[in-house]
């Protein structure tokens, strides 16, 4: 399936779940509604993103410490805002997530471990420091009220959060698809052993792209404590198979090599929708793990049947 | 010429953090050499080793499962919630659960190797669906399990604790399945499908028959849990995926496949499980040990990779 096709299809289900969900229930189509289901989409798109870098890279990648990373960056700039302020917190937990992305990357790229393990590893030491770090300081955890107002508050009646999303879009797009970096990173992902030899470093390559990635979660686990109020242990944890998913429909393929991330955020606005009708229709978790699972397999079909053979 | 095999097997790396662990076990608990606590680890370990074999058996396939622990999950649910007063009572119970496992594992082997989907991200769509449907039939912990089998996990065979004997005659088996045809085959193809193709292996029948036969296993870790908690809990094998996962890569078993043995993840599974008995044991502080535990994973990691970057400069 194309990238703009695959494209008018996510948006086409998720104008068709929305309008699904209309007559279910009247309201679900007001202006305040989809704002909420965007700003909800925002942050799982902003965590596919970091899946699709992690993906494209190739070698099975994955980023399964999104979440940890998000946790630890919400946390850490709650911390430090009453004494540093907003700008400062901020800057210090995207660099934390910078710093472990790096680690990530630098296993992946140069000890050759498997992304699955060594994102896993990582994620599950950083949730244990982060235990310990919580219950020894008892850190501040309040989000600081220019976080909220980025997370939560909305512009002429556009969430900020939207608003940011929007702006990293554009730029993951020009990164991916345009930039030099993007197609060597698309370049290592298809092939590494062709991509060394056409003079890419491959292994920096690989780590720029996981060092990106935890920034990035950090970044949106930042903002995620402007939307939900305060910072908490397991803050990220629901994103991190959800992103995976997200990219998996955005049609990111798993064997790496170019991707566009537009798919990626449509898929990421198809799920939330859907999660939203799904819990409107009173469709508890067990529905919703299944129609879950249903849906990416059908995307994978569909991926594996619709792509001309060569 | 056995120390070159061991070797070569890859599992010297597992086998020496196993001495290691055990080493720290004894000297925190002194009476770990003692039977009552040998026979209360190997039935606390014997669920957790049948799942890391099983998912050896995928990976030397060179694919991966990560619906393990949510089949874990949803074959315990069946086992606890089908009704126990059916013709032939208990056992139809477990004949259904197995016919329920071997269901689960031919959708997984049809999903990978005759869709061709990549198995990780299959896998886990698939572990989704085992999840939804075990909380469909058990959306709060509960149910009962024939206290039968729990009589039966505990007693002594022949002088042997039957958990002891199920991972004796688990072993036997992929002994035997090594020497046989399907077990080369198996091998063959996660080394390098291309190749396998051309000597006239039917890789996709291989791979499938990885996932039954996996599957199997995973039936066997179903009802050695079950025969423990004689209760349904459909977050009940949650944890066993990832760390089938990180077994298979301490035993020395390459994930790129065709490397390594069921041995390994033996080794892997052990380790992981008496690293649990050290911290607990240990009287670690609750909130230090998660990050123990995730220190020592990845200390093992280091370990494994190292030995590994060695092996390749050799």
């Amino acid at each position: 399936m194309s990238g703009s096709r695959r494209v008018l299809l996510l948006l086409g289900l998720s104008l068709a779940l929305l309008i699904l969900g209309q007559i279910v229930l009247p309201g679900f189509l007001s202006p305040t509604q989809i704002a909420n289901q965007l700003k909800i989409a925002a942050f799982l798109g902003l965590f596919a993103l970091c899946q699709t870098l992690a993906m494209t890279a190739g070698g099975q990648g994955l980023d399964l410490s999104v979440g940890a990373v998000a946790t630890l960056g919400g946390v850490l700039s709650a911390a430090l805002l009453p004494s540093l302020g907003t700008l400062a917190a901020g800057c210090c937990a995207v660099s934390a997530g910078l710093l472990v992305g790096m680690l990530n990357g630098a296993g992946i790229a140069v000890l050759d471990v498997p992304p699955l393990v060594a994102t896993l590893a990582l994620a599950s030491v950083i949730n244990g420091g982060l235990i310990v770090g919580v219950s020894v300081f008892a850190p501040p955890n309040a989000a600081g009220p220019a976080v909220a107002a980025i997370g939560g508050n909305a512009t002429y009646g556009v969430p900020n959060i939207v608003l940011v999303w929007f702006a990293v879009t554009a730029v993951a797009l020009w990164l991916l698809l345009r930039s030099a970096w993007g197609r060597r990173l698309a370049a290592t992902g298809s092939s590494a052993t062709v991509a060394l030899l056409s003079g890419s470093n491959t292994v920096v390559v690989r780590t720029a792209a996981y060092t990106l990635s935890g920034g990035l979660a950090a970044f949106t686990g930042f903002l995620l404590t402007g939307y939900v109020g305060q910072a908490f242990l397991g803050l990220g944890n629901a994103y991190v198979l959800t992103s995976i998913v997200a990219a998996a429909i955005g049609g990111v393929a798993l064997e790496g090599g170019r991707a566009s991330y537009l798919g990626v955020a449509c898929a990421a606005i198809m799920m939330t929708v859907l999660v939203s009708l799904l819990t409107a229709i009173n469709i508890g978790e067990s529905g919703r793990q299944i129609i879950f699972g249903l849906t990416l397999l059908g995307f994978l079909v569909v991926d594996r049947f619709g792509r001309p053979t060569s | 010429m056995f120390w070159t095999d061991l070797r070569r097997s890859g599992v010297l790396p597992g086998l020496a953090m196993l001495v290691a662990v055990v080493a720290l076990n004894v000297w925190l608990q002194p009476h770990f050499f003692g039977r009552p606590s040998l026979e209360s680890n190997i039935a606390t370990f014997t669920p957790t080793i049948l799942v890391c074999i099983a998912q050896a058996i995928i990976v030397l396939n060179r694919q991966l499962d990560l619906s393990l622990g949510a089949g874990v999950s949803l074959l315990n649910c069946a086992l606890a919630s089908l009704p126990t007063d059916i013709v032939g009572g208990a056992w139809t119970t477990i004949v259904v659960t197995l016919l329920l496992a071997l269901a689960l594992g031919a959708v997984n082997g049809i999903l990978v190797a005759f869709l061709g989907l990549p198995s990780l991200i299959a896998t886990f769509a698939t572990g989704a669906i085992w999840f939804g449907l075990a909380l469909g039939l058990m959306p709060q912990p509960g149910g009962a399990v024939d206290p039968g089998l729990g009589d039966l996990y505990g007693a002594d065979w022949f002088g042997l604790p039957v958990p002891l004997l199920i991972v004796c005659v688990v072993m036997a088996g992929c002994i035997l399945l090594g020497r046989h045809r399907f077990g080369r085959w198996l091998v063959a193809v996660g080394s390098n499908p291309a190749s396998a193709f051309q000597a006239g292996v039917p890789v996709r029948a291989a791979t499938f028959g990885a996932y039954v036969v996996a599957w199997l296993l995973v039936f066997l870790s179903a009802l050695s849990i079950s025969a423990q908690t004689l209760s349904g809990d459909a977050r009940l094998g949650q944890t066993y995926t990832l760390t089938s996962v990180a077994a298979v890569v301490i035993g020395g078993i390459s994930l790129a496949g065709g490397r390594g043995s069921p041995w390994g993840a033996l080794l892997g599974a052990l380790v992981l499980g008496i690293i649990a008995n050290v911290i607990y044991f240990a009287g670690i502080p609750s909130i230090w040990q998660e990050f123990f535990k995730g220190l020592v994973v990845m200390a093992a990691l280091g370990f494994m990779v190292f030995g590994q970057l060695r092996r390749r400069m050799a």
